[in-house]
């Protein structure tokens, strides 16, 4: 893009946001307006994500929760910073016809959910809609519409909504994500799946100082970072509403390291950095109690909501043409 | 004025269709924003032949009309309700005329006629043709047409990347979504008589306009359809794009793709939904969209 470019849309966004906020400050009802998107951390989400049309139970409520806790962040940020834009913001992303787009509308406004912005692409896929809306982060029921968002260079994710219902916070918003092929690249998933263990741990120890590549959700932990840091800045650090969790297979012996080396090097901070050298992830997330967990590998998704944490797995490296540690058969036709 | 004079009727020698003038929705276009005039500067692109001018603008507009028109006589080979795309331009460009000719017969274009029309006649030339739809790049005819009750809009796209296989129409909702007694509506808005009676006149031929071709949407089912409808609102809050769908649902356009901003960049979204045409009233909301690569 032209600096010329640049120069001009950039002159063009302030204009269109000037308007908006004019009009939303001017408003009679005392609405929060929605904040300015090149500084908002923007979180799409999918009809059927939002609302769990399949089923009667209250699965939404859970999902409100995780709205409370976001908008409980917001809400906190806004009182320390009245005039940031750096909030979360989430946009109603879905390729239904605007006809029944506007029963889901009906439905916002029934659950009073804060969510002013929306994009119903009348059967056209969201993913290109993504980029103009400037998300964050896509969370989605079809992987399909994922694994393209990833494509993209989008964080994106399937959200899995499990069978029991767990008390999660409404005032600190907790995010645990794994480590290898989510935040980090599956390069070394690939020495683990095509070597064995032993090799990884020496490539691991090895290479301790080289910084792993970035995986699909890296940058959404760097937005997450954003606005803690204006939380610390204002001396709230014990008190943060947002927390970030890291709990990855790896373990803090033989190849925890590099993990954390790669995640200073990139100049992010996680809360607490769980190591489990295998053992499952259930149990600990259960203690937790995360708002979303975000991985790669669907026995550890399973795992996660069994024991009662909402997931969402991530369709991205090697991870997925495995099941279970075993190769999934290549269909021949394709070799 | 004789406005038979002024009107110069083409054989376009494709697809000749006598439009039924009762039923026929009739669109004026500038011919400027059909196709590339600018004889004085270097041309962009080499001409397409001697003698026949390059696209404009517009030009993706007006194939994607004539497929729209193609497919309603596929379904009905006796429809009357139809586009019938006509040129306005200004007399004092005689030599392009015959440009103008050569190039709707080298392109296929089904257009039916060529008005000559100047600054003081272009109301009355728009109201003599039934004109229910003024398009052009040039914002300030646009306020004039509106002003005098005739729905313009404006042509967006860049060269070369709008689609030609489905018409797609963008109106903004900011305006249309609007009702006096919600807490939605700003505090001390500020309309001038003036304004409020341009508004009403042009509000009746706009329902107009948008219950033919919600009626010409109807026709096809949801997928494929040749026609495409959206619905953009800037920067109101999303229940004002509620009621703008609404509204235009009433008026009998069911819009097929809807985008509540609230205050996002819009041109970004624009180069994205790739509308031919953008419904602005009074052109608040928009900003000046390129049409022009």
């Amino acid at each position: 893009m032209s600096d010329m470019k640049e120069a001009e849309s950039a002159g063009e966004e302030e204009k269109d946001w000037a308007e908006a906020k004019a009009f939303f400050d001017s408003l009679k009802s005392k609405k929060p307006r929605p904040p300015k998107p090149r500084y908002a951390v923007t979180i799409a989400v999918s009809s059927r994500t939002l609302f769990d049309m399949t089923s009667e139970r209250k699965i939404f409520k859970q999902q409100g929760l995780e709205k409370y806790a976001v908008m409980s962040v917001n809400a906190r940020l806004r009182a320390l910073y009245p005039d940031s834009e750096e909030l979360f913001d989430i946009v109603l992303m879905t390729n239904n016809h605007a006809q029944v787009g506007v029963r889901l509308i009906n439905s916002i406004n029934h659950y009073d959910l804060t969510i002013e912005r929306f994009c119903m692409t009348g059967g056209k896929s969201p993913i290109g809609y993504l980029k103009a809306y400037m998300t964050n982060l896509y969370l989605s029921k079809d992987s399909k519409k994922v694994q393209e968002a990833i494509g993209e260079g989008i964080a994106a994710a399937i959200m899995f909504t499990p069978d029991m219902e767990v008390e999660l916070s409404d005032t600190q918003l907790r995010v645990a994500f794994d480590g290898d092929a989510v935040l980090f690249s599956d390069e070394s998933e690939i020495i683990v799946k095509q070597h064995g263990l032993d090799t990884f741990f020496e490539h691991e120890k090895r290479f301790e100082n080289k910084p792993l590549a970035q995986g699909p959700l890296k940058c959404f932990l760097e937005a997450l970072g954003k606005l803690q840091r204006k939380f610390y800045a204002k001396n709230e650090r014990l008190n943060c509403p947002i927390r970030t969790y890291l709990v990855t297979a790896r373990s803090a012996a033989s190849s925890g390291a590099r993990v954390l080396k790669t995640l200073r090097s990139w100049g992010l901070e996680i809360d607490e950095a769980l190591f489990l050298a295998g053992a499952p992830k259930g149990p600990l997330l259960q203690k937790i109690r995360p708002h979303i967990f975000f991985d790669d590998q669907m026995f550890h998704i399973e795992g996660a909501m069994e024991l009662g944490t909402i997931s969402a797995h991530v369709p991205y490296g090697i991870g997925q043409k495995y099941n279970r540690g075993k190769l999934i058969e290549e269909n021949p036709q394709k070799q | 004025m004789n406005t038979d004079d002024d009107v110069k009727q083409f054989v376009t020698g494709v697809v000749s269709l006598q439009k039924d003038p009762s039923r026929a929705v009739v669109i004026a276009i500038s011919h400027d924003a059909v196709f590339d005039l600018k004889e004085e500067q270097e041309p962009k692109a080499p001409a397409a032949a001697s003698g026949v001018l390059n696209p404009g603008p517009g030009f993706p507009f007006v194939k994607a009309v004539q497929r729209v028109n193609e497919k309603l006589v596929e379904k009905n080979p006796n429809e009357t309700l139809l586009f019938d795309v006509i040129l306005l331009s200004s007399k004092d460009r005689p030599k392009s005329q015959s440009e103008v000719a050569n190039s709707i017969k080298h392109y296929g274009l089904e257009i039916t006629r060529l008005c000559f029309c100047n600054n003081e006649n272009f109301t009355s030339v728009l109201r003599s043709n039934k004109v229910k739809l003024f398009l052009s790049t040039n914002t300030d005819y646009i306020t004039k047409a509106q002003d005098t009750g005739v729905p313009a809009a404006l042509l967006y796209g860049q060269r070369g990347t709008a689609t030609l296989d489905q018409l797609r129409v963008l109106f903004i909702g900011d305006s249309l979504g609007f009702s006096e007694d919600t807490t939605d509506r700003p505090k001390d808005e500020d309309t001038g008589e003036d304004q409020l009676q341009s508004v009403q006149l042009t509000q009746s031929s706009l329902e107009d306009l948008v219950a033919l071709i919600g009626e010409m949407r109807r026709k096809f089912g949801r997928e494929n359809s040749p026609l495409c409808a959206c619905l953009m609102t800037v920067c109101s809050p999303r229940n004002v794009c509620v009621r703008a769908l609404k509204r235009l649902r009433a008026w009998g356009l069911e819009v097929d793709e809807a985008f509540c901003l609230a205050g996002a960049p819009q041109s970004r979204l624009l180069a994205h939904i790739q509308p031919h045409i953008l419904y602005d009233h009074g052109l608040q909301y928009t900003l000046d969209v390129p049409a022009l690569s």
